[in-house]
């Protein structure tokens, strides 16, 4: 239970996926316009990530452990995070229309996260068992989501401010996205190993 | 050999059982869709606009074909446009959605609203607004283009501190009403080929105060309320038109006319042609 709590936090805040491993960079600086859109995107990657570890780990474990085949584990998992999203999409859709409509859009984009198939790729090298890599795939979508919230509502608030014209668009963001890494390498001090 | 079958078998098979789950899938989930959904949309303008109350076009043309909502006719479309979604959707009633266009009730340009502070402050009228804006008169445009950037046609420009709205181009969604911290855009009902005259302020003030911040405000002298049959009506000392009612246009013409401070506007059914010269 310790080791799940560990990983839990250590994933959300100290070995962020985004702001420490600079993965799923693309939909943070795309998708992190408004509070409302980041949200649903953090929800449907949160979603999809730990679908993937935990089904991610089912097929390494079982299948490809036990012919040896490691080096297939990209090409393995990048088929299951696609047929997974292909999956999830069509489930929701049939039975929930009102998530659909919030969700959806952002369903087809996660396909090409990089985030996922490196808390996957993670979830290997770090020799999880089943629960912890289901905890870590749960908690790398959770950091994300929780990156993605603070940069819409750091940006939202840019809005009402005059910005000097050489740093106006893209610049003030990605300034913006390395203070906010900087900030979250703070955090490394939270855990004494 | 058997290095190279193992992993060719391995993936080949993992794949080809997503697929086959995918495949099966597909056919069980299967969201059944209505072929008059596309055809409408297809036939709507697309803008996303939300004027019809529904997030965008696609969720208002599902509702209509689902029959959850009586299709009233989709207002930046059009006339033609509307008759042909009738069509597709058998409604044998004819449907008329009066082509509605925002109009923005402020006319001064830069000088002639006076300014007795200089703003520094975010170049949004909704920054400005809070404190008190960076003109002198309380209800008159700001000028920093908020509704502009709202619209989703293009409708708006900027010339000289004035707002213009392009009738033509103008589908009356009424984005720029929630986007004007003033609430200077109206919409009305207009039809085409008539030339339509505008209260351009919205200054409730006495004549007095008006006089003070700029020179192009109604001053409520009820002149053009005298006119023979006058479409003109005072409310909140300010001059109002009647647009529900037929107006001729000689007597808007005659109030307009008469208008000592030039707040009556005309506007065309061409693009950016408010007639100031009068």
């Amino acid at each position: 239970m310790k080791d799940l709590i560990l990983i839990f936090i250590s994933t959300l805040l100290i070995n962020n996926l985004v702001l420490s491993y600079f993965l799923g960079i693309c939909p943070f600086l795309g998708v992190s316009g408004k509070i409302e859109s980041a949200f649903g995107m953090g929800m449907a990657v949160t979603f999809v990530m730990t679908l993937a570890t935990s089904i991610g780990w089912l097929i390494y474990n079982l299948i490809l452990v036990k012919f040896g085949l490691f080096y297939l584990e990209y090409v393995v998992f990048i088929l299951v995070i696609a047929s997974l999203v292909q999956i999830v999409e069509m489930f929701i859709r049939k039975y929930s229309s009102s998530l659909y409509q919030s969700l959806g859009i952002y369903l087809p984009l996660i396909t090409t996260n990089c985030a996922i198939l490196g808390s996957a790729l993670f979830m290997v090298t770090r020799n999880y068992r089943f629960l912890e890599a289901v905890v870590f795939g749960f908690s790398g979508g959770l950091g994300f989501s929780l990156v993605l919230l603070i940069m819409a509502g750091i940006r939202e608030e840019i809005h009402y401010v005059t910005i000097p014209r050489v740093f106006q668009g893209a610049a003030l963001t990605l300034i913006t996205a390395g203070l906010l890494a900087l900030i979250f390498m703070g955090f490394a001090g939270l855990i004494a190993s | 050999m058997e290095q190279i079958l193992i992993p060719i078998l391995v993936l080949g098979l993992t794949g080809f059982a997503f697929s086959l789950l995918l495949a099966l899938l597909s056919k069980k989930l299967k969201v059944e869709e209505d072929p008059r959904t596309a055809k409408i949309l297809e036939l709507l303008p697309g803008l996303n606009c939300g004027a019809c109350g529904f997030s965008g076009c696609r969720a208002y043309a599902e509702a209509v074909v689902s029959g959850k909502n009586v299709f009233s006719g989709c207002l930046p479309a059009g006339d033609q446009a509307n008759k042909q979604i009738a069509k597709t959707l058998d409604l044998t009633s004819s449907i008329s959605a009066h082509k509605q266009t925002a109009i923005c009730h402020c006319g001064a340009k830069e000088g002639e609203k006076k300014a007795s502070s200089r703003y520094l402050g975010p170049n949004t009228c909704k920054a400005a607004h809070l404190i008190g804006g960076a003109i002198d008169c309380a209800y008159g445009c700001l000028g920093f283009s908020d509704c502009i950037e709202v619209c989703p046609v293009g409708a708006i420009t900027l010339k000289q501190g004035l707002i213009y709205v392009d009738i033509e181009k103008c589908g009356g969604c009424g984005k720029c009403l929630q986007a004007c911290p003033r609430n200077l855009f109206e919409i009305v009902p207009i039809e085409k080929g008539l030339t339509f005259y505008n209260i351009a302020c919205a200054n409730k003030d006495t004549a007095l105060e008006v006089k003070k911040v700029c020179s192009k405000g109604c001053i409520s002298c009820t002149v053009c309320t005298k006119v023979e049959n006058s479409p003109y009506r005072m409310k909140d000392n300010l001059s109002a038109i009647d647009y529900t009612k037929e107006n001729t246009q000689e007597t808007l013409e005659a109030g307009k006319n008469k208008c000592p401070t030039k707040c009556i506007v005309k506007l065309d059914h061409k693009p950016q042609t408010i007639d100031h010269r009068l």
